[in-house]
């Protein structure tokens, strides 16, 4: 009966990217909701004279979110871990793992587009700013905006052209999360205890590191999360170029408030970022699939 | 690997252990199924039975031994094996419960080249499914069917069948099993069949492995095994039914 | 029905179909040149492997009972002398079963002889008062 070949790669993604489409119909559909009722508000704050929606592909942290979310519908009832209904099909097993991937993968970028599209189209109709040349105010490096009061005189104005490559944020951003929460899914026989389990750890180690009053730990722990979440290459530099973090609000000596940049995000900042989270995510894939590969 | 016998074996395997932990599941188990027959695997629950299935499928790997599907180690060509292998499994769930059962069947076409449309639509019919419904939304009965028939649409050489009839009512029970009599007519097949209920499989059995808490208690041609119980116990010539030999063989082994 | 078999016959099945179509042909359910259940059929019906129906023709065709008609399928014998030596092995075979049987119950063969030959006349008179009614 050597006749009998498995299915290609091809035909096995085809039909992943069928299945899983038709698994994620309902959430789809709620989002299209979602997106309906923000339409509708924001048309009418635009009528209201409330200004026009603004299209920064950059800010926006819902495809990240998305892609964070994904994977958790995609697995859910085919984990890895035990002989579920996908692991009997002839397809062997650590391919199998990729091309489902691959086909979530495929929505999440559809939906990502989908997304921005309809933001765009939302701020054509409202006449908001697409990413144009925008005047921004800057901070001189040296302050440190607080709630001190800032002198007028020390910001600084100027044109800034946010370049077209933050148009991929929003998939690049997705990209990474989908990827790192797509290891921790499939390499984990029980996920979310190792999350939780992170979190208690975390705060367990606050706790003691509070109760024998060493001062320095908070503020050392608060560093850390810092770096890892606003620092050059950290977390926000991928789901936002670090437009996110580096953007703030202070108040100026004539109690207004404004918002200023306390530096501009740099393209490079932004890729290199993607390229070592991406990477994490990806080693983390690996050996969640080296976990799980079908033969010795 | 050389063997005297003149029937290919379908499956072998040769001094199967399985653990999981320090649970014996399979304690050196040697099956022969000759291609062909209808080898009809019982043993009360947790005596290997599904171990047995999963460990074809390469679902589980052996914990050492082997074990053989057409001439091909399971542990080294798992899709190999399983697109020959047409399976049940013991659990009555849907896979996939917002799938349409139809939808499901396509699924399923699309990863066995062999799938044979005419025939699934065959089955679909004789099987009573009703393709439109939401899978998860069928009886138990219902379900066990539509498994039927995406094992058998692609005629695989191997069929698995762990209770294949669990959950039908009587009717269906003998309608399924007739219609894989007919399977086994259009298309040659090999079919382990995992039960507790020997006397609906009794014609249908041309052999019978017997488990026991992971052991092979006997493994043997279903009128050898009636003829060793009835040689066993000389006094009673009260004709016997597989089911009273099988019986008997289990509970005499646990009086020894 | 064709053929029926019993489980706890300790025959083989091929051997229990094997003497069910002998039966059959016999008692003249089955006459010369009808054709026999087709194997796929009949393995619904019985709700066993068709390799056994086949095995079962294939025995009846070596001994001449039946034959195969290429595309066709399996077709009883036509009439020789063949069909007479089948009432005795059949009778043979009903014969065997019954010793056996009464065996079982400590009976001798001939106290089973004697009560078959009252048995049997005592069936004779009450059909005919049957009958007569």
């Amino acid at each position: 009966m050597s006749d009998r070949r498995p299915p290609t790669i091809a035909q096995v993604i085809r039909e992943q990217f069928k299945a899983t489409g038709l698994s994620l119909r309902i959430y789809l559909m709620i989002a299209a909701g979602l997106l309906l009722v923000a339409t509708f508000l924001a048309i009418t704050d635009f009528i209201n004279g409330r200004g026009g929606v603004e299209f920064a592909p950059e800010l926006s942290m819902i495809p990240a979110f998305a892609g964070a979310l994904l994977p958790i519908a995609v697995w859910h009832r085919d984990r890895p871990f035990g002989s579920r209904f996908l692991w009997t099909l002839p397809f062997d097993r650590t391919r199998h793992t990729l091309a489902k991937m691959l086909a979530g993968w495929m929505w999440l970028m559809i939906a990502g587009a989908t997304f921005l599209v309809w933001l765009l189209i939302l701020a054509l109709i409202t006449k908001g700013n697409i990413a144009g040349d925008e005047v921004v105010k800057l901070l001189p490096s040296t302050v440190i905006p607080d709630p001190v009061t800032l002198d007028p005189s020390l910001v600084r104005t100027m044109t800034w052209i946010p370049p077209k490559a933050l148009w991929l944020v929003p998939f690049t951003s997705a990209t990474a999360t989908y990827l790192l929460v797509t290891a921790i899914t499939l390499g984990f026989k029980h996920p979310f205890r190792w999350i939780l389990g992170t979190v208690a750890l975390v705060y367990l180690m606050a706790a003691i590191g509070h109760g024998l009053a060493a001062d320095a730990f908070w503020p050392r722990l608060g560093r850390i999360t810092n770096t890892l979440m606003e620092g050059r290459y950290g977390v926000d530099a991928v789901l936002s170029a670090r437009t996110e973090s580096l953007h703030t609000q202070v108040v100026l000596s004539n109690a207004e408030r404004i918002g200023v940049w306390r530096a501009l995000p740099k393209i490079s900042d932004w890729l290199i970022a993607t390229l070592l989270w991406t990477s994490i995510g990806i080693t983390g894939l690996i050996a969640a699939l080296y976990r799980n590969r079908e033969q010795r | 690997m050389t063997t005297t016998n003149a029937t290919a074996l379908a499956v072998e395997t040769t001094n199967l252990v399985k653990h999981y932990g320090d649970q014996v599941a399979l304690d050196s188990v040697s099956f022969n199924v000759p291609e062909g027959s209808v080898y009809v695997l019982v043993g009360a629950n947790g005596a290997g039975k599904s171990t047995t299935f999963k460990i074809l499928l390469n679902l589980e790997r052996p914990t050492s031994g082997d074990a053989k599907v057409f001439g091909l180690r399971t542990d080294a060509n798992g899709p190999q094996a399983r697109v020959q292998i047409g399976y049940v499994p013991e659990q009555q769930e849907s896979p996939y419960p917002w799938m349409t059962s139809g939808r499901l069947l396509e699924y399923v076409a699309a990863y066995y080249p062999s799938w044979d449309a005419a025939y699934a639509a065959h089955l679909v019919k004789s099987l009573n499914i009703r393709t439109g419904k939401k899978s998860g939304t069928l009886s138990k009965g219902e379900l066990r069917r539509l498994q039927l028939a995406m094992a058998m649409a692609h005629r695989p050489p191997l069929l698995l069948l762990d209770e294949p009839t669990e959950g039908l009512d009587i009717i269906a029970r003998k309608q399924a099993l007739s219609l894989l009599a007919e399977h086994l007519a259009d298309s040659p097949t090999t079919v382990i069949i995992a039960t507790h209920h020997v006397h609906e499989v009794d014609s249908l059995t041309d052999y019978v492995g017997v488990l026991k808490e992971g052991k092979l208690q006997a493994q043997m041609q279903r009128d050898e095994l009636r003829k060793f119980v009835a040689t066993q116990r000389p006094n009673d010539t009260r004709p016997l039914s597989l089911e009273d030999a099988i019986a008997t063989l289990l509970s005499e082994e646990t009086s020894r | 029905m064709l053929v029926t078999l019993d489980n706890r016959d300790p025959r083989p099945l091929y051997l229990q179909i094997m003497d069910e179509i002998r039966r059959a042909i016999v008692v003249g359910k089955l006459k010369p040149e009808d054709p026999l259940p087709s194997v796929r059929d009949l393995a619904s019906e019985l709700v066993i492997n068709p390799r056994t129906v086949s095995q079962a023709y294939q025995e009846l065709e070596r001994e001449e009972v039946v034959y195969v008609k290429r595309g066709q399928g399996t077709f009883v014998s036509p009439v020789n002398k063949k069909n007479s030596r089948e009432r005795e092995n059949l009778a043979r075979s009903v014969a065997k079963r019954t010793l056996l049987e009464a065996r079982r119950s400590g009976l001798s063969a001939e106290e089973l002889i004697e009560s078959i030959r009252e048995v049997a006349a005592e069936e004779e008179k009450s059909s005919r008062e049957r009958r007569r009614a």
